[in-house]
């Protein structure tokens, strides 16, 4: 039996939400940055490592939004779960995380969500350690849509989550 | 050596930076005129200056020309457009005529097909009911091309807009990404005109016609081609409704491979 799962990503303008969507789904990036307006939908067929299980993901990669109360409740009904980006080089990207992140967590309990620091590319390791009082409580993935690294894994990671979750 | 003599040695001693001047500039102004005057020589000089000159004028020309030009053709446009048309006119109507006669062609060739196909069981049927009801066959097979065709169906759950269960004649769409887009598009006129009683019933999409029957957990997308008529449109509708009603059960909303059965099995046949 065929199994799909919603996928949402949320997070605030040009963090590169729909560059990680390109890069997991279509192995490509540009460095043109064209906005998202309302929602777009992509999916990708994924065998998952651990539990071997065939998973349809259909990934609704959501116009950003610096303010997560105004995103469209909506395009988040049924989700079955959530990706948080920000840029880890605009701190007002990541400012208010800790309390979008109790946003979603009151509104969509039980549901998995994974947070992604992205543009890794353009930031040292030392300042990640700078920034460990956010980055390390917080941060799921570190992420470059642009190089690829971790983007596969974190959406495995979270398909592996969202099977669990539904087995439960 | 007389008074004349010793003058010019004075002369030649006093002027004779001026002299090695006056020739160094005798000879550059030589060079100057042949520069000038000989092409060749002028062009090797100036032609690199001139081609980098050009190449960033056309560079440059959009940004600085382009919106005069575009205004320009904008009011132009605007104040001749009965010269516009004229110009586009057989433009255009050719492009129809081509189109139209493309699409005759089909329609007479579908046409032939059903008429040769004379011992067919359609053909015996549809020779019985132009009997019975005074229609010509080749209105009934002109009525036939243009009647509504069901293409696809989509049982899909209403909010994470995920396939439930499809069933369709032919492949040509992916699926799960037009069943999200039509959710998100549902979902979008909904906060639009802020109420959850109202709902997306209708999607027209260039040649197709998407008819979205909603109900509580999920909703139905089927995409039709040819005139979707009101009538047709109401027994669809009373279809969905009996389909819904007394072939599926909650526990087939879980197991879409029996869902697929009973959706294929109930919309084969098409008796809309």
């Amino acid at each position: 039996m065929k199994i799909s799962k919603k996928i949402v990503l949320i997070g605030h303008f040009g963090v590169g939400k729909s560059s990680l969507i390109r890069r997991f789904v279509e192995n490509t990036f540009t460095e043109d940055y064209k906005v998202t307006i309302g929602v777009h939908i992509l999916k990708k067929e994924v065998t998952l490592p651990k539990s071997n299980d065939d998973i349809t993901l259909v990934i609704w990669d959501l116009e950003g939004n610096d303010d997560i109360t105004n995103t469209r409740p909506s395009y988040l009904i049924g989700t079955n779960g959530f990706l948080y980006v920000f840029d880890m080089t605009r701190p007002a990207t990541y400012q208010s995380l800790e309390n979008d992140l109790d946003y979603i967590k009151d509104r969509y309990p039980n549901i998995p969500l994974k947070v992604i620091g992205n543009k890794k590319d353009l930031v040292t390791n030392d300042f990640i350690k700078q920034n460990k009082d956010v980055f390390g409580r917080f941060v799921d993935f570190y992420t470059s849509a642009k190089s690829g690294t971790n983007v596969d894994d974190v959406f495995t990671n979270l398909a592996e989550a969202v099977i669990k979750e539904a087995k439960k | 050596m007389n008074q004349e003599d010793k003058l010019k040695i004075l002369k030649d001693i006093l002027l004779k930076d001026e002299h090695e001047y006056a020739s160094s500039i005798e000879v550059k102004l030589k060079k100057l005129e042949d520069l000038i005057n000989k092409q060749n020589n002028l062009s090797k000089h100036i032609d690199p200056i001139l081609e980098d000159k050009l190449e960033a004028f056309i560079k440059e020309m959009p940004k600085t020309l382009g919106p005069t030009i575009t205004q320009t053709l904008q009011e132009e446009i605007k104040n001749s457009q009965d010269a516009v048309v004229e110009a586009l006119y057989p433009i255009m109507g050719k492009m129809i005529k081509k189109y139209v006669q493309k699409e005759i062609q089909i329609l007479s060739e579908n046409i032939n097909k059903s008429l040769n196909n004379t011992f067919s069981w359609a053909s015996i049927k549809r020779k019985f009911r132009s009997k019975k009801s005074g229609v010509s066959q080749g209105d009934m097979i002109i009525h036939d091309q243009f009647k509504s065709k069901i293409e696809q169906i989509m049982v899909i759950e209403s909010g994470s807009g995920l396939i439930v269960s499809e069933y369709s004649k032919t492949e040509g769409i992916d699926q799960d990404t037009v069943a999200g887009m039509l959710t998100a598009i549902k979902s979008f006129a909904q906060d639009a005109f802020t109420t959850q009683i109202q709902n997306l019933e209708y999607i027209e999409y260039e040649n197709y016609h998407i008819h979205l029957q909603n109900f509580s957990n999920y909703y139905i997308a089927v995409v039709i081609s040819g005139a979707f008529t009101a009538t047709f449109r109401s027994k669809l509708e009373d279809k969905l409704l009996d389909f819904a009603q007394n072939i599926i059960n909650k526990t087939d909303l879980e197991n879409s491979d029996i869902f697929n059965t009973k959706l294929k099995d109930y919309f084969d046949n098409e008796n809309i």
